[in-house]
């Protein structure tokens, strides 16, 4: 593109829709009517289908708008004409309109299924703990009452079962505490990332420290999300990274929360990564929760120089509730 | 008035926007009006063979607003819950169509009955 906003006064080379564009624009111009207002809309609607951006149609605007100065300079009320054209313009804006409100009904549809999502790995998390470990419990003194006046032999075999049983349950105690730490809901976001690497070390032999600034809670939702983050970036680092060593670093600056999750390992080259789809889903989950609460996600890695992931977000969060009625009513009408 | 194709959807547009000049609605509150004409006759022509536009200004407690009406008995049988969702054309993932509408509008209501087509009603609220 030869021309840009402020550029030359060269005539830009035009593709069909710029031709298309500049054609309606002039009759408008010069005529007025539905007509090219109409055609506005639908060339927006084509251009908004075909993967096109605003700042893009901004510069389809601008040089269909310099093609049609050059070809008939004395137009009239110059602002009558800056009137006509930006008129001209919204329409073909329209269409994003929709597709921008969209978005933003999408994010709210987003941060409620993350919610029920959350509630839903509650509610299995404590029926785990709670109700299939009580079963264990019982299975135990079952199996003593049971086993108590067989022969030793058989109660060797038996007591073999039972170590499996043991295993069983303390299996289901540690995917209950994975999938929700209570001590997340009891003691917040610091001792449970604590847990998390405590866990984390015993399975993994990864050396994790954990260092945090933070005083007091964070609010349930805002913790949550942190839990998540960084157990998804140790996650990764597990099965990509090759690392020894993690280092969590939790830390407010003024209203805003910061976590960086440093780790020694092979490292990648994030762009390529995102694009290959190999940690992608992992990195879209993470920057899908963050843009829930208005953060940011920062990776910063290079082939053989360790990884840092990065997130940070405002403590002041937007209320999205209630969005699903209509923006403007009158007041008290049905 | 009966919409039939593209040149019908063109008149809608001139009536609602004359309509809206009159009753002195904002600049962008007018492009957004005749974008919802555009989209339910868009819904007619292609999902029914013809159907109807009508629209009427509204006076509710001291608010002035516009009401649009778009109905078809479109020989299709539809279903409304098939109508709203998004996500299954690329239309509707960006959020185009009936969606769309009911975004840039005030109120929106759909009746759908087997046999008998399709009732759109939306409203759009001048701002005091």
């Amino acid at each position: 593109m030869e021309a840009t906003i402020g550029g030359t006064d060269e005539a830009p080379p035009q593709n069909n829709f710029e031709r298309e564009y500049a054609r309606a624009l002039s009759e408008y111009l010069l005529t007025g009517g539905e007509g090219p207002l109409e055609e506005a809309y639908e060339l927006g609607r084509q251009s908004l289908t075909a993967g096109d951006g605003v700042l893009l149609m901004l510069q389809y605007h601008h040089n269909a708008m310099a093609a049609v100065l050059r070809g008939a300079p004395s137009l009239g009320d110059p602002l009558e004409v800056i009137s006509k054209s930006c008129q001209f313009f919204a329409e073909c804006m329209s269409p994003f309109e929709m597709t921008h409100r969209a978005i933003g009904d999408a994010n709210i549809a987003l941060h409620r299924l993350n919610e029920t999502l959350e509630e839903e790995v509650r509610r299995i998390a404590l029926a785990l703990h709670d109700d299939a470990g009580q079963l264990m419990v019982a299975v135990h003194l079952s199996l003593d009452e049971a086993t108590r006046d067989m022969p030793p032999d058989v109660q060797a075999r038996m007591n073999g079962v039972k170590a499996l049983l043991g295993l069983v349950e303390e299996r289901i105690r540690d995917l209950s505490h994975e999938l929700r730490p209570a001590m997340l809901d009891h003691l917040g976001l610091v001792p449970a990332v604590e847990f998390l690497a405590a866990n984390f070390r015993q399975r993994t032999g990864l050396q994790i420290t954990v260092e945090s600034s933070l005083n007091g809670r964070l609010p349930p939702k805002f913790a949550i999300v942190f839990y998540r983050v960084i157990q998804e970036a140790l996650t990764n680092v597990r099965r990509h990274a090759q690392a020894t060593r993690v280092r969590i670093q939790i830390g407010r600056r003024g209203n805003w929360i910061r976590c960086q999750v440093t780790d020694n390992g092979v490292g990648f080259d994030p762009a390529s990564a995102v694009n290959a789809g190999l940690p992608g889903l992992g990195l879209q989950g993470i920057r899908e929760r963050m843009n829930v609460l208005g953060g940011k996600l920062r990776i910063q890695s290079a082939q053989g120089q360790g990884t840092k992931l990065e997130i940070t977000a405002p403590l002041q969060q937007v209320d999205h509730a209630d969005s699903d009625t209509p923006r403007r009513r009158p007041s008290g009408s049905t | 008035m009966t919409i039939r194709s593209n040149q019908d959807i063109l008149e809608a547009r001139k009536k609602v926007r004359e309509l809206a000049t009159a009753l002195e609605f904002p600049f962008i509150d007018r492009t957004l009006i005749a974008s919802a004409i555009s989209e339910l006759g868009r819904n007619i022509v292609h999902h029914a063979e013809h159907g109807e536009i009508s629209m009427r200004s509204d006076e509710t407690l001291g608010a002035t607003g516009i009401v649009i009406t778009a109905s078809d008995n479109g020989p299709r049988l539809r279903d409304v819950r098939a109508t709203l969702p998004e996500g299954t054309s690329p239309a509707g993932t960006l959020g185009l169509g009936l969606p769309g509408v009911r975004r840039i509008m005030d109120e929106f209501e759909i009746v759908s009955r087997p046999r008998q087509g399709t009732t759109v009603t939306v409203k759009k609220w001048k701002p005091q």
